[in-house]
C-alpha cells in the first residue's frame, strides 16, 4: 500500500460563528483522481481553500508527502508541489494568454527561465488547446477558454497535486467531454488529481475515490458505486425519501 | 535615449543657468514620479509618503557632509538608508491591501516629518545647512540628468522582465498570484526598496542643490502628494506616463511662478487635475493620447 | 490617583468629539466602501462656516450648528450627485480612484479656504471659551463639556435613526451585505445619496465643535482624519457603540501618554498612526472582533 500523497487529519475551518469544516479526515492516494463532492454550501471550496494556503485552518492537519502544509502561504505551498484552479476563474486579465501562463512557470516550482520557459509554455498551451488564443488578452477570452487558462497556468507550475475546483461549470456537453478527457490525460501523466463537482457523471466517471461532504462534515467515502448507494449521501441530496431517490 | 544623455550631458555648455535650473527641476520630477511608478504604477500599491525617502535621503548627504565626509560618498549611503526605512515599514504596511494600504503610507509620511521636526540633531524644524565648500554646479546638473535617463531606463527593463510580470500580476489578482507561487510580500518589499532607493539618491543630489534642508522642504506633504499625481496624471503604470506628468507639472510650476494670479491656486489646479482624470480617464494623459489616437484610426478606416 | 481620574474625565469628553468625527467617515465607507479623504477638508469647512457665522452674524457656534448641519447634508448629497456618482464602481472592494478623487476634492476644498479667509490661524473666542467647571473633582473646559453633549445627543440622534426608522435599516442592511440589501428592494442610488448627505453633516458638525476647542488653517484635519481612521479600524463599521468605543481607546490613549510619559504633543500622530498601523495588522477586525473572537471561544 503506497503511502498517501495528501494526508488530512482532523481539519476545521471557522468562520467567526460559522463552522464550514468540521474534522474532516482523508488520505488520497498517489496517481488517483479523488473526487470531492456534496450539496452547495458543504464546504467543499473551503476545503480546497485550506489546502492550498488560502485560508488558514482553525485546526486539524494537512500533510503532504509528510510534509505539514497547513500555516504555510499560498505560494509555499505552490513551490512544494499543491496548486488548484478558481472555481470563479481569476485570471489576470490585462495579461496575454501566454503570459498568464508564463506566471505559473516562472513562479511555480519550476521556476523556468528563458527558452527553457518558452518551451514549457508551448507544451502546455498545446496540452490545453489555447495556442490559437496564446497572444489574446485574458480579458477576452470565453469561458470555456478561461477555465482551460486556469488549468494551463495551474499546470505551469509543475505541481505533484493538482486541485480543480468546478472546472466543469457552466460549460456545453462538449466542453465537458473535452475536459474530462484533458483530467485523464494529466493523471496518466503522473499528477493526483482532486477534483470538486457538481456534474455527477463526471465525477463518477473520472474519480477513483470520491470523498462527500455535508455542512462541512463527512459523510461518506469510498469508491463511486460505494459511495452513490450510501444512505447518507442519498439522504443529503435528496432528503429523507429514499423511494425518490431509487427513481 | 543615450542620445538624449549626449545632449543634456552638454547642455551645460549652451544654455544659460536659468534654463538649466529648469532642466534640472525636471529631471527630479522624472526620477521622483517614475521611482514612485514601480511600486505605484506597475504594483498597483499607491504610497503618498515618499517625501520620506526624499528626505532621507537629504539629511543623510548634510548630516554625514556635515561631518566630514564628501558629499558624493554620501550618496550612495542615503540612497541605502532609504531603502533600509521602505523595508522596515514595508513589511508591515504590506499586509494591509489597498486603500488601507495609502493611509497607512500617508501617516508613515506624517510620523516621519513630525520626528524629524521634533529631533534635535537633525536640527529641529529649522533645518541644516551644507558645509561651506567647492559645490559645482555642472556635475550635480549631469548627475541629475543622467540620473532621470537611468530611470526611464530602468523602467524599460523592469515592464519587460520576469521581475516586472511578478509585479503585473500582484497588481491584477494578488491572490491568484500568490497561488502560482508568487511571494507577493517578498515582491513588493523588493520593488518598494528599489523605489525608495533611486528617490533617496535623488534626495541627496536635492541637497547638494540647494545647499540646505528642513522638515518643512523635504517632509512636506505637499511633496509627496505632487510626486503621486505626476504619474498617476501622466499615465500610472506605463513608462512614458511618468515623464510626461513630470514635463507637465514642470511647466506648470513655471507658469504658476510666473503669474501672480495664479500662485494661491497650485492646491485647487492639482485637486481640478486629480479629479479631471479620475472621473475622465484614469489611465491619465497617455491614456487620453492613446484613446483619442485609436478612434482617429477607427474613424480613418471607417471613412476610408 | 488624580493624574488618572484626570485622563479618564478628558478622555470621555475627547471620545464624543472623535466619535462624532469618526462616524462621519464611517458611513460613507460603509454604504459605498468609499474612503473620504474630503472628510479633513469638509470639518475645515465646517470650523471656518462656523468661524464666519461667529464674525458676521454673531452667532454662537453651538447655535450654528442649527444652520451648519442641514447645510453641510445637501452640500454633501450635491456632492455625491454632481461628482462620486461618476465614478465607475468596482464592486464591493474600496477603490483607489474614488480615494484619489476625493483626495482632489479635498485639496480645492483647502485652495477655497486659503482663498475666502485666508492662511492665517483663526480661533473662536467666545465668552465661555476660557472659563471651566469642575467635574468629579477633575476641571474641564466649559467648550470641551458643550461640545460632549452636543456629541452624544447627536450620536443618540443617529442611533434612534439607524434603528428605528427605514432609511436607517437601509443603511445598516447596505452596509453588512449589499447585494442582498439591492435584491430587496433598496435603492442603492438614494442611500449612497443620504449617506454621503449624512457622513458630509456629521463632518461639518466635528468641524463646528473642534472650532470652540481649538485654532485652525486650512490645512486643518489631517491629524484629525488619521484619528477618526484610527478609530474605525478599532471600532469597526457596525454600530456606533464600536465607534464610540474606539474612540475613547484612542483618546484615552493619547491622554493617558500626554499624561504619564514625556511623549511631546507633536508626536501624537505618529501616536495614531502607530495605533493604526498596529490595529489594521493584528486586529483587522476591529474590537468588535476580539470581543467575537472572545465571545466564541467561551461558546467552544
Amino acid at each position: 500500500m503506497p503511502e498517501p500523497i495528501v494526508s488530512v487529519r482532523a481539519l476545521t475551518k471557522r468562520f467567526g460563528g460559522l463552522v464550514a469544516v468540521k474534522a474532516v479526515s482523508f488520505d488520497v492516494e498517489p496517481g488517483e483522481i479523488f473526487g470531492v463532492i456534496g450539496p452547495n454550501g458543504a464546504g467543499k471550496t473551503t476545503l480546497f481553500s485550506c489546502l492550498t494556503g488560502a485560508q488558514r485552518p482553525t485546526s486539524g492537519s494537512i500533510h503532504l508527502r509528510g510534509e505539514r502544509l497547513d500555516g504555510l502561504p499560498a505560494w509555499a505551498i505552490a513551490h512544494r508541489g499543491l496548486v488548484r484552479t478558481h472555481q470563479i476563474v481569476r485570471p489576470f486579465r490585462e495579461m496575454t494568454v501566454a503570459d498568464n501562463v508564463a506566471v505559473g512557470a516562472r513562479f511555480g516550482r519550476g521556476r523556468r527561465r528563458g527558452a527553457d520557459e518558452k518551451g514549457r509554455i508551448r507544451d502546455i498551451l498545446a496540452r490545453t488547446g489555447l495556442t490559437a488564443r496564446a497572444g489574446s488578452l485574458a480579458g477576452t477570452l470565453t469561458l470555456g477558454e478561461l477555465k482551460r487558462l486556469e488549468i494551463a497556468r495551474a499546470l505551469a507550475t509543475e505541481p505533484d497535486v493538482l486541485c480543480l475546483d468546478e472546472i466543469m461549470g457552466g460549460l456545453n456537453p462538449a466542453e465537458i467531454n473535452a475536459a474530462m478527457v484533458l483530467v485523464r490525460e494529466l493523471r496518466d501523466a503522473g499528477l493526483t488529481i482532486l477534483l470538486i463537482e457538481h456534474h455527477v457523471h463526471a465525477v463518477v466517471g473520472l474519480s477513483d475515490r470520491i470523498l462527500v461532504l455535508n455542512f462541512g462534515e463527512r459523510i461518506a467515502a469510498g469508491r463511486p458505486e460505494e459511495v452513490l448507494r450510501d444512505p447518507a449521501v442519498v439522504a443529503a441530496y435528496f432528503g429523507d425519501a429514499p423511494e425518490e431517490a431509487a427513481l | 535615449m543615450l542620445a538624449a544623455a549626449g545632449a543634456l550631458y552638454f547642455a551645460p555648455s549652451f544654455l544659460e543657468r536659468g534654463t538649466l535650473n529648469d532642466v534640472w527641476s525636471v529631471a527630479l520630477a522624472v526620477v521622483l514620479a517614475s521611482s514612485w511608478n514601480l511600486l505605484g504604477g506597475f504594483a498597483g500599491q499607491v504610497s503618498i509618503g515618499y517625501s520620506a525617502f526624499l528626505g532621507i535621503g537629504a539629511y543623510t548627504t548634510v548630516l554625514l557632509a556635515l561631518r566630514g565626509m564628501s558629499p558624493v560618498l554620501t550618496l550612495p549611503l542615503g540612497a541605502l538608508l532609504a531603502a533600509g526605512f521602505s523595508v522596515i515599514i514595508g513589511y508591515p504596511t504590506f499586509r494591509l491591501r489597498g486603500p488601507y494600504f495609502t493611509i497607512a503610507t500617508i501617516g508613515v509620511g506624517e510620523a516621519v516629518r513630525v520626528v524629524a521636526s521634533s529631533v534635535s540633531f537633525a536640527g529641529g524644524a529649522s533645518g541644516l545647512r551644507m558645509p561651506a565648500g567647492s559645490f559645482d554646479f555642472e556635475s550635480n546638473f549631469r548627475s541629475m540628468t543622467l540620473l532621470a535617463v537611468a530611470l526611464v531606463w530602468i523602467a524599460l527593463v523592469v515592464s519587460r522582465s520576469a521581475f516586472g510580470s511578478a509585479l503585473a500580476a500582484v497588481k491584477q489578482d494578488i491572490d491568484a498570484a500568490e497561488a502560482l507561487g508568487v511571494n507577493s510580500t517578498r515582491l513588493k518589499v523588493t520593488v518598494h526598496a528599489l523605489s525608495a532607493a533611486l528617490v533617496g539618491l535623488a534626495g541627496g543630489l536635492y541637497a547638494i542643490n540647494f545647499q540646505y534642508v528642513s522638515p518643512g522642504s523635504v517632509f512636506d506633504f505637499r511633496l509627496s502628494l505632487t510626486i503621486v499625481l505626476m504619474p498617476i496624471v501622466g499615465g500610472v503604470g506605463t513608462v512614458a506616463g511618468p515623464v510626461l506628468g513630470a514635463i507637465l507639472f514642470g511647466w506648470l510650476q513655471l507658469k504658476l511662478l510666473s503669474i501672480p494670479a495664479l500662485l494661491n491656486s497650485s492646491l485647487f489646479i492639482y485637486g481640478a487635475l486629480l479629479i479631471a482624470v479620475m472621473l475622465f480617464e484614469p489611465k491619465g494623459l497617455l491614456g487620453l493620447v492613446r484613446r483619442l489616437w485609436a478612434r482617429r484610426l477607427r474613424r480613418f478606416y471607417v471613412d476610408a | 490617583m488624580q493624574p488618572a481620574l484626570d485622563v479618564v474625565v478628558n478622555s470621555f469628553l475627547a471620545a464624543g468629539l472623535y466619535a462624532t468625527m469618526a462616524y462621519g467617515l464611517a458611513v460613507i465607507y460603509g454604504v459605498m466602501r468609499i474612503i473620504n479623504l474630503a472628510h479633513a477638508g469638509i470639518m475645515m469647512l465646517g470650523a471656518y462656516a462656523t468661524f464666519t457665522l461667529f464674525t458676521r452674524f454673531s452667532l454662537d457656534p453651538f447655535l450654528s450648528i442649527v444652520v451648519v448641519v442641514p447645510l453641510f447634508f445637501a452640500g454633501g448629497v450635491a456632492l455625491y450627485r454632481t461628482v462620486v456618482r461618476r465614478l465607475p464602481r468596482s464592486g464591493s472592494t474600496p477603490s483607489m480612484e474614488s480615494l484619489l478623487l476625493l483626495f482632489g476634492v479635498w485639496l480645492v476644498l483647502q485652495n477655497l479656504a486659503y482663498v475666502l479667509w485666508s492662511g492665517d490661524t483663526q480661533s473662536i473666542l467666545t465668552s465661555y471659551t476660557l472659563r471651566s467647571v469642575s467635574l468629579l473633582g477633575v476641571r474641564v473646559g466649559v467648550p470641551a463639556l458643550g461640545v460632549f453633549g452636543m456629541s452624544a445627543l447627536s450620536l443618540l440622534v443617529l442611533e434612534f435613526v439607524l434603528h428605528r426608522t427605514y432609511l436607517g435599516k437601509a443603511i445598516r442592511a447596505v452596509t453588512q451585505n449589499r447585494d442582498a440589501a439591492l435584491l430587496s428592494g433598496v435603492d442603492a442610488d438614494r442611500i449612497s445619496a443620504v449617506a454621503f448627505g449624512v457622513g458630509t453633516a456629521f463632518a461639518g458638525l466635528a468641524g463646528t465643535l473642534l472650532s470652540t476647542l481649538f485654532a485652525f488653517t486650512p490645512d486643518f484635519g489631517r491629524s484629525f482624519l488619521l484619528k477618526a481612521f484610527c478609530i474605525i479600524v478599532l471600532g469597526g463599521l457596525e454600530s456606533v457603540t464600536g465607534v464610540a468605543a474606539g474612540a475613547f481607546v484612542l483618546a484615552l490613549l493619547e491622554n493617558g501618554t500626554a499624561a504619564f510619559t514625556t511623549l511631546p504633543t507633536s508626536l501624537q500622530d505618529a501616536l495614531s498612526f502607530t495605533l493604526l498601523v498596529v490595529t489594521l495588522v493584528v486586529l483587522p477586525q476591529g474590537l468588535p472582533g476580539l470581543f467575537r473572537l472572545v465571545r466564541d471561544r467561551g461558546r467552544g
